[in-house]
């Protein structure tokens, strides 16, 4: 049998192969990539990576952390906008579902189904989950949104146009587009209130703690205690986006 | 190398190099520093106004306030839980020392049965809650609507804290 001869010469091939790595190596010598990929592991032992735990058995939904949050962010007070918002879940013997958040809990809750017919009814506290695999940050066409390296989400309000992805692309409806400015907002964790060594406003407030919150890299931060000590679970685990917000007995039917 | 293949790498490379020129040009100066975003938006974030001080400095003037509210039920509440942001009471109320405070700093004293209710009506969702803080003790629940809505003597509306002090309830 005829062995077939390649077309390629042997110096032919050594030359096109150093161009093409060559090359290659310039380009990335050019533009190093730089950027952080998504679904990374969260940077384990180096620096802050703050959670939040809130316990739902301590709720007492007084709405104070709503009403804080609106007054120390300048949220709009009308349209209903929040960062921060506590909704009323009340299951009824029939196994029906009811879900409550008159003006996000900030005026209080009135008790709207009678005595014998609720089977149990609970307060659950919502604001961004400020995920480590955070679905809004991804879709973000102009890189206007993004995680921290501290692990906070938020919004470069300059750089962002409005488009309304990430308020779409949101599993837990954290983000709305500010009518006066017309970008995406939503919860900093209070990042002007961190660096000043403060907590963020609705943990101030909490009259009941049941919001803790801490650094998850170190081991004695209150947000590690509350963890060990309870049995925590975030909403909507199955979308696997790395949310850092722990609730200690939350409902399956918490959405 | 054939001529068309000459005039399109040449065309590359210019169209390449128009768009490096653009991106120098257009790109804001921290993008890409720590991301796919401006380093710099992190800093305007963290620049904005504070309103909440923090009940830390609250009890650094209102000392009395605060040992006298440390013996009752509302021993672990902040001070702005109820009394509302406090930040430019702190920082300016040293300005008027003679008790002439102007509205604007002065903070707000919640007296009607609404506000207390926020937290102490009777609800279904918040018969349950314990506390191990404060020795094992429930949340007081009371019908805002009903209790003790009027004095039995002179028939005029009660609020809430006629009968229970805040600090001490």
């Amino acid at each position: 049998m005829e062995q077939k001869k390649s077309k390629l010469s042997r110096r032919g091939f050594f030359k096109a192969g150093s161009i093409i790595v060559g090359g290659i190596a310039v380009a990335a010598a050019f533009t190093p990539f730089d950027g952080i990929l998504f679904a990374t592991e969260p940077p384990k032992g180096k620096g802050k990576w703050y959670g939040i735990g809130i316990d739902i058995n301590k709720c007492i939904g007084c709405g104070k952390c709503a009403n804080a949050c609106k007054l120390e962010n300048n949220v709009p007070k009308e349209p209903f906008y929040f960062r921060s918002w506590v909704e009323q879940y009340t299951i009824k013997n029939d196994g029906s579902i009811l879900v409550e958040s008159p003006n996000g809990g900030i005026d209080g809750f009135k008790q709207t189904v009678p005595d014998q017919d609720i089977f149990k009814s609970f307060f659950v506290p919502k604001m961004c989950n400020h995920c480590a695999k955070s679905p809004c940050v991804q879709v973000c066409p102009v890189g206007a949104t993004f995680e921290t390296p501290e692990g906070i989400v938020l919004v470069d309000e300059n750089y962002c146009i409005g488009c309304r992805y990430c308020v779409q692309a949101c599993p837990y409806g954290c983000r709305f587009i500010n009518p006066e400015k017309g970008t995406a907002e939503k919860c900093t964790l209070c990042i002007h209130r961190l660096e000043k060594g403060l907590q963020p406003a609705c943990f101030e407030v909490c009259p009941t703690e049941a919001r803790i919150f801490g650094d998850l890299n170190d081991p004695g931060s209150k947000i590690n205690y509350f963890l060990k000590n309870h049995t925590c679970m975030v909403i909507k685990p199955n979308l696997n986006t790395g949310a850092k917000l722990y609730y200690n007995a939350l409902s399956s039917e918490v959405r | 190398m054939p001529q068309q293949i000459k005039r399109l790498v040449t065309a590359f490379a210019v169209f390449i190099l128009m768009f490096l020129v653009l991106q120098q040009v257009l790109k804001p100066n921290s993008f890409g520093k720590l991301g796919h975003y401006r380093a710099m938006a992190i800093q305007e974030n963290e620049a904005r106004e504070l309103h909440y001080a923090g009940s830390a400095r609250c009890t650094k003037c209102h000392d009395e306030m605060h040992t006298d509210k440390a013996a009752g039920f509302h021993a672990q509440l902040q001070c702005e839980v109820c009394h509302g942001p406090g930040l430019k009471h702190v920082l300016y109320a040293d300005k008027f020392k003679d008790g002439k405070l102007p509205d604007s700093l002065k903070l707000h004293k919640p007296d009607t049965r609404k506000e207390c209710a926020i937290c102490h009506q009777l609800n279904a969702a918040r018969i349950k809650i314990v506390f191990d803080t404060v020795n094992n003790s429930m949340i007081k629940q009371v019908n805002a609507l009903k209790h003790n809505l009027v004095d039995k003597h002179t028939k005029e509306e009660l609020k809430c804290i006629e009968c229970h002090n805040p600090h001490q309830p």
